[in-house]
This record gives C-alpha cells, sequence and structure tokens, in this order.
C-alpha cells in the first residue's frame, strides 16, 4: 500500500472519529493521570465556552471547575482500572438550575495511562422523575382523599345550597316570600335594601364562590383515586369538544372569575376525524382545565383586541391532535418546564391550586397513551397540543 | 306544567341535606315529601306515589340503590333519581329500570336550579306529567 494512501486512510478514520464524537449529545473529554486534557468534543466546547485549540493541555478542573469534587477522582480511576459514576450533580447557571450525570472510564490503551469523561445534561429526565414521584404521592393522597370526599360533600352541599336559599327567600320573585313578609309587617324591599346596603349580598355570593372552589378542588383530588372502572366510549370530537365549551360556558365559578362571553370562540375543526376511543368524563376534565387556564390567562393580561381562544382539530398519522391556542400573555421559558407540576400555581392563593394541568397531563398520557405539550411566545399566546391515538381501542 | 303537579320525595340520612334541598324544592314549587332511611320511605311510599324520588346512595341501613330496586316495584311510574357524593357507575338493575348516568347527580350540586332542571325532564319524559 503506498503511504500516501495509508496517510489518506488514517485522515479520513480520524475525521470519522471526530464527527462521531461531536454528533453525541454528550461532553467527551480525554485526559491524562494529572488531569490534563488531550481531546474534547464539540459539546465540550459550547458548554466551557473554551475551544479546543485552547482546552488541550490545560487541567480539566480549571476548565469545568463546577465538576471539580468529581474530577478529583481521575487519578484513582486510572489506578485502580474501575469506572467511576456521579448521578444528578446539581449546578446552577445563572437563575438556571441544572442536573449532570458524570462519569469517569479508565481507558485501556497501549502507551501513556489515560481516562475519558463524559458529562451529560439529565435535566430533564430528574425533572419527569420528580414528577413521577409526586404523582405517586398524590395518588396516596388520593386515597385519603376519597375517603374523606363523602364526608365533606354534605356540609359543602349545605354551605352552598343553603347560601342559594337564602338568596332565594329575600329575593321579590317568591310569592311565600311577601307573603311571610306581610305576615311579620315589613316591606321585602327595604329588607332587600337593608341587605344590599351592608354589603350582605355579597358575602353570601362569596360564601357560594368559595363552596364551589373547594369542591373543584375536591374533584381534582379526586382524580388520582379513581377506583371504579371507567367507562370507554367511542366518539366524534367535534360534538364531544361542544359539548365541553357549553359545559365551560355555564360553570358557575368560571362566570364570576372570567367571562367567556367576551371571549371569541373560534372553531377549526377538521371535516371528517376518525372516532376516538376516550373516558369522556376525563376528557371533558382536560378540555376544561386548558380552557380555563386559557380564559384566565386572557382575563388578566388586559391587552388591547379581542381575545381569542382557538380549538383546532386534524388528524396526524395515525393520531386525533386537538389544539387550544389562546392569544393571551403567553408563558415565559423559566415557567413553562414546570407548568405540568402538580402545585405549581404562578396565581393567587385561592385563585390557583396548581393542579389543573399536572391532573390533565395525567388523563392524557397515562390514561389515554396520548400526549400534551405546550408552546408560547410570550406576547402572542399559548397553544396546548393534546394528540390522542385515534379510533384504536384503549387498553 | 304545573311544578305543583309535580311531587318529589327526598331520601337522605343527613337532615341538614334534607333541609335545604326541601327548602329549595318547596320554593320552587314542588309537593315535596321527605324520609330519613330507605326502611321509612319504602313505608310512606306507595301512599305518596311520587312524580320523582331523589334517594341519597350511602344511607345508614339500606342503601339507596337497593331501596330504588325494592321501591320501582311498588311505584313503577316513578322516576328514580341517586345523589351522590361517590364516583358511582350505574349498575345494570337500575340501568333495566331506565336510569341513565344523567340521573346520577354529583353532591355537591354547586347550583340546585340543575337539580330542577333533571326533575322537570324526567317528569315529563315518559309521560308522567303533562
Ligand atoms: N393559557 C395559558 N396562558 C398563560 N399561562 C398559563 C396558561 N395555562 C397555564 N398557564 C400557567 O401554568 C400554571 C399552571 O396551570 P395549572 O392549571 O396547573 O394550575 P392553576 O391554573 O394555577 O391552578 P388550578 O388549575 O389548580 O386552579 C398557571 O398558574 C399559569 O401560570
Ligand atoms: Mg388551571
Amino acid at each position: 500500500m503506498p503511504l500516501r494512501y495509508a496517510a489518506e486512510q488514517i485522515e479520513q478514520h480520524k475525521k470519522a472519529l471526530v464527527d462521531i464524537l461531536d454528533t453525541l449529545p454528550s461532553i467527551i473529554v480525554r485526559v491524562d493521570r494529572d488531569g490534563c486534557v488531550d481531546l474534547v468534543n464539540r459539546r465540550f466546547e459550547l458548554f466551557s465556552g473554551v475551544s479546543a485549540g485552547n482546552a488541550l493541555g490545560m487541567r480539566i478542573v480549571s476548565l469545568i471547575p463546577q465538576f471539580a469534587d468529581q474530577l478529583e477522582n481521575v487519578g484513582q480511576v486510572i489506578d485502580s482500572q474501575t469506572p467511576m459514576e456521579f448521578d444528578k450533580l446539581l449546578c446552577r447557571k445563572g437563575s438556571q438550575l441544572s442536573y449532570y450525570s458524570l462519569e469517569i472510564y479508565p481507558l485501556k490503551s497501549e502507551g501513556e495511562a489515560m481516562a475519558v469523561i463524559r458529562i451529560d445534561d439529565i435535566t430533564e429526565h430528574v425533572r419527569i422523575e420528580e414528577i413521577m414521584a409526586h404523582t405517586e404521592k398524590m395518588i396516596t393522597v388520593g386515597g385519603l382523599a376519597a375517603g374523606m370526599a363523602h364526608e365533606i360533600n354534605n356540609p359543602l352541599g349545605a354551605i352552598m345550597q343553603n347560601a342559594q336559599n337564602i338568596e332565594r327567600r329575600v329575593s321579590s320573585g317568591i310569592p311565600a316570600n311577601l307573603k311571610a313578609a306581610g305576615e311579620v309587617g315589613v316591606s321585602l324591599d327595604l329588607v332587600r335594601a337593608y341587605l344590599e346596603k351592608r354589603g350582605i349580598f355579597e358575602f353570601i355570593s362569596h360564601i357560594r364562590t368559595a363552596g364551589v372552589r373547594a369542591s373543584n378542588i375536591i374533584n381534582n383530588m379526586l382524580h388520582f383515586s379513581r377506583r371504579s372502572e371507567p367507562q370507554i366510549e367511542s366518539v366524534d370530537l367535534s360534538e364531544m369538544l361542544d359539548r365541553t365549551l357549553e359545559l365551560v360556558a355555564s360553570d358557575y365559578d368560571m362566570k364570576k372569575l372570567y367571562d367567556f362571553r367576551n371571549i371569541d370562540l373560534v372553531r377549526e375543526y377538521a371535516p371528517t376525524m376518525p372516532p376516538v376511543s376516550m373516558v369522556v368524563q376525563e376528557m371533558e376534565q382536560v378540555f376544561m382545565n386548558i380552557l380555563k387556564n386559557a380564559a384566565q390567562a386572557l382575563s388578566e393580561s388586559g391587552k388591547e383586541g379581542t381575545s381569542r381562544i382557538t380549538m383546532r382539530t386534524y388528524a396526524d398519522h395515525g393520531m386525533a391532535v386537538i389544539e387550544i391556542d389562546d392569544n393571551g400573555p403567553g408563558i415565559d421559558d423559566s415557567i413553562r418546564t414546570r407548568i405540568f407540576e402538580p402545585f405549581f400555581s404562578t396565581k393567587e392563593v385561592g385563585v390557583g391550586t396548581g393542579l389543573g394541568l399536572s391532573v390533565a397531563y395525567a388523563i392524557v398520557t397515562k390514561g389515554h397513551h396520548g400526549s400534551l405539550t405546550v408552546r408560547s411566545k410570550p406576547g402572542q399566546g399559548t397553544c396546548f397540543t393534546i394528540e390522542l391515538p385515534a379510533g384504536e381501542e384503549l387498553r | 306544567m304545573k311544578y305543583s303537579e309535580i311531587s318529589i320525595l327526598l331520601v337522605d340520612d343527613d337532615e341538614m341535606i334534607r333541609n335545604c334541598i326541601c327548602a329549595f324544592l318547596e320554593d320552587e314549587g314542588f309537593m315535596v315529601h321527605q324520609a330519613s332511611s330507605g326502611e321509612e320511605a319504602l313505608d310512606s311510599i306507595v301512599s305518596i306515589n311520587p312524580t320523582v324520588c331523589i334517594s341519597d346512595l350511602r344511607l345508614a341501613g339500606m342503601d339507596g340503590e337497593s331501596f330504588i330496586r325494592r321501591a320501582c316495584r311498588l311505584c313503577p311510574t316513578t322516576a328514580y333519581l341517586l345523589h351522590t357524593g361517590m364516583d358511582y357507575p350505574l349498575s345494570d338493575e337500575l340501568r333495566a329500570i331506565g336510569m341513565t348516568p344523567a340521573d346520577v347527580l354529583q353532591k355537591p350540586i354547586h347550583e340546585l336550579s340543575t337539580l330542577t332542571r333533571r326533575i322537570v325532564a324526567v317528569a315529563t319524559a315518559g309521560g308522567r306529567i303533562g
């Protein structure tokens, strides 16, 4: 083989290796026994901000000091010829917290003893683990809540319904009220004027709203502990979405906090959609939670122009896709990564418990083998996308 | 249709709940009777022969489901509604007597006019009340 050809071959192999190293999502560095760098990949350059040319010969600890504690072990790994792993290392970059895993492998090549260090960003992974652990906890809490719910529902019902009875028994529309007022010799109009003047109607209305809120929280908690077999139906999405919109518009709590009448609801349904198997009540809750968030965001933003929520459906690769798109304030990146966590809320205490989206997430992904994702442009709006397997049977 | 032509029997072992729902239904103009247990309700249901009977599911003594199963033999033209705080899938027996999931009312009812609407719907269905 001519020498020139051999040299070309070596060059080609080298280039192929570099390509491979640069393609990997991990940070990769090769160091000698003293921790001096003799090879880095592209990820390393991006992470440390130091170019390969400048990194060569430098001590690795000075290039990525955040991992100094772990990197001290390079010598030991080489001497013992056994790899070492470090999991869930917390690093702060500005305001952002990230998790990394770091591994040191002894390199069994001829000549000088070397080690390879591999570092991976596992932030997303850790976060999902946390959400899952939290969900497990919620399931236990939910079990307790289910036992309590029956006990709580009666007193809660009595609070809300008696408040409603009080409202009605001081109203002028019911003949028995007028009769009773006449019998005790007072004018119902004056009674009403007094109650109005002392803000009592407002107190009563607050009792009702508070009761509804408490009841909604219990319902959300209960989701984690449903014991009875849910009923799976094959439904027409357009009909189902329209019914949900009706439900949303008639919810008492919703009317109070934000008005759906001021929001332009646009339906962009695909004319033909395959039927979708689902537990209707659960998916209704998913859409309601998302719509409620959108309405809240729109009413808070106080933006100029029309508030709009677009409901879009289409079929894509065997999935039925539903988008709920609002032109509200949008969500900042730092918040967006956390919105599916249970109890994460940016709303005032009493307004948001932070359960809405975590419940929706669990229903869509666990119960329906689908996905729930979000994209958002701060200042322009937010779009939630739900994908459900079309047609086929659940489970 | 006049609401006063519709008679209702409410079965619940919680006095507070009976009291507030009866007050509401009376204000609406319905003719309202109440019972604090399934056993008590079975004793009176024939003489009342209500248009609509609303029963709690979890009752001290006989539960709401067994109560309805027996009551519907005594008063087959009555429409039955279940009122429950639990997640309750309708049994085949109750489906067989014509009940649908919409006849299971979830406690606590946020807005009692939803109860009125359901009562009127079942009372007019099947020609119970014209
Ligand atoms: N359409 C949206 N536009 C802007 N922000 C949103 C939108 N939807 C959700 N968010 C953000 O996500 C957070 C979490 O939502 P989630 O529904 O889980 O809880 P919540 O609405 O705060 O409380 P809850 O739903 O329990 O009443 C909200 O507090 C809000 O900051
Ligand atoms: Mg919400």
